[in-house]
């Protein structure tokens, strides 16, 4: 059955459009099988590379991060990380955190146009990632040198003393809080979900820094978020004829193979490993997107450089971004690697004992 | 935590997990263009490329799954505290010494 697709909307695949979208795929699912979120913020722009058109990338891409985070999410429950309450009262927030991002986003298109939605979309994630990355990265080199053991944040030791109605339970993260203090946790991630589509960048920093949940079930829970957001998204794209299923396809292959060996590294590794990796990606991301600005202050007639310059950063931006992603999943392969040798080590110790 | 299954029954099931995927995506690949025209025209056609997907995660997240534990790559069991064993108290019965 031969049947002529739409060339404006999909790409021809190429052996190496194949591979190259399978390895960042399994990197992604590695990465997001670990922290709970990544991978995203490298296949959209990476598709675009290959010449796929931004809305389809965008969707294809959603409609491979649900199933991802389902069985990311299944596995680290088996290992009693995750809250699905906690993940399901996030969600909740973070759908309306959505609708009102894709508003703002809406109103800076009509108002700027693209290059000026590029712009917004470049320093919210310098921003944000600076911000949040950085506190991320202190708080994990802080912990390293300690025990490295997760201590409940001040901040969030204080809103769990308020007793203000309704006052949620959550079992797995054993803790109680006010679902007032849940709502901007939810809702921050959400928008930050529509405006540069990695809403655990600040999902779970929040988790952990707001409401006071372990890394491991915050980064566990999450999975619960991008489950619930992925499917209500996906399901918006694909009645729109969106997605891409090819594309699909061929980075769910890589994705679940990643996503289920970084859920077996939680268990693995020191729970401080999961700050350090975020901190890490987020903070070389941030750099990676402050080098993609000029293009658009030239575009909007704010900065004046070369066309040869211009291209050159955003190459260069590219590559640092795909960098990111592959120091994260350098970094959790290297700790998996250190942490079985332990083990085994530490077995052979008892086995020659006895 | 998961139940711990052994080696060999990763094995079998990863190998019948990964067939069940080879037929899935061959499926899909064989007619690719029809396939992915019929996933984009939107609308009820919407439910195809959702489907498909919980499909693929089950049956090729099943593969990758049993992949890692044939390969020994499996989870850390956790810390198992001890227990205090309570030791049974002796029956008090109420004896009559006459």
């Amino acid at each position: 059955m031969d049947v002529a697709l739409d060339s404006l909307k999909f790409i021809d695949l190429t052996t190496s459009s194949i591979i190259f979208l399978f390895i960042v795929g399994f990197i992604g699912g590695l990465v997001s099988g670990f922290i709970g979120s990544g991978g995203a913020f490298v296949l959209t722009p990476g598709m675009m590379s290959l010449g796929v058109p931004g809305t389809v990338a965008v969707a294809s891409n959603m409609c491979h991060k649900f199933p991802k985070a389902l069985v990311g999410a299944i596995k680290r429950f088996r290992y009693g990380q995750v809250d699905i309450k906690l993940g399901l009262v996030l969600a909740a927030s973070a759908g309306v955190g959505v609708q009102v991002g894709i508003k703002l986003q809406n109103m800076i298109l009509s108002a700027w146009g693209q290059a000026g939605s590029n712009l917004y979309v470049s320093v919210s994630f310098v921003a944000v990632l600076v911000i949040v990355g950085s506190y991320v990265f202190y708080d994990a080199m802080k912990s390293s040198k300690n025990t490295g053991a997760d201590v409940t944040p001040a901040l969030a030791l204080k809103l769990q003393k308020i007793n203000l109605w309704p006052m949620i339970h959550f079992k797995t993260a054993n803790l109680r809080i006010s679902l007032w203090f849940t709502l901007p946790v939810g809702f921050a991630t959400g928008m930050l979900a529509a405006t540069i589509a990695v809403g655990g960048f600040i999902g779970v920093p929040g988790m952990i820094y707001v409401l006071g949940v372990g890394g491991l079930c915050a980064s566990a829970s999450e999975l619960v978020i991008a489950f619930a957001m992925g499917l209500g998204g996906t399901i918006n794209w694909a009645m729109h004829g969106m997605v891409d299923i090819r594309l699909t396809l061929i980075i769910l292959a890589g994705s679940l193979l990643g996503v289920q060996l970084g859920a077996i590294g939680t268990t693995l590794v020191r729970e401080v490993m999961i700050k350090i990796v975020m901190g890490s990606i987020m903070l070389i991301v941030a750099v990676s997107r402050a080098l993609a600005m000029p293009k658009y202050l030239v575009q909007l007639g704010l900065m004046d450089m070369g066309a040869e310059t211009v291209a050159v950063l955003d190459k260069v931006s590219f590559l640092i971004m795909c960098a990111a992603l592959t120091l994260g999943a350098v970094i959790i392969l290297g700790a998996m690697f250190k942490a079985r040798k332990a083990m085994a080590r530490q077995q052979q110790e008892a086995f020659g004992q006895a | 935590m998961a139940k711990e299954v052994t080696k060999k029954q990763a094995l079998i099931r990863m190998i019948g997990f990964g067939a069940a995927s080879a037929v899935v995506y061959a499926a899909a690949f064989q007619h690719a263009d029809a396939f992915a025209d019929l996933c984009s025209r939107g609308g009820a056609y919407a439910a195809m490329p959702i489907a498909t997907v919980f499909l693929v995660s089950y049956v090729h997240g099943g593969f990758a799954s049993n992949l890692w534990s044939a390969l020994g790559i499996t989870a850390k069991a956790p810390v198992k505290t001890a227990q205090a064993t309570q030791t049974k108290r002796p029956e008090v019965r109420a004896t009559l010494n006459a």
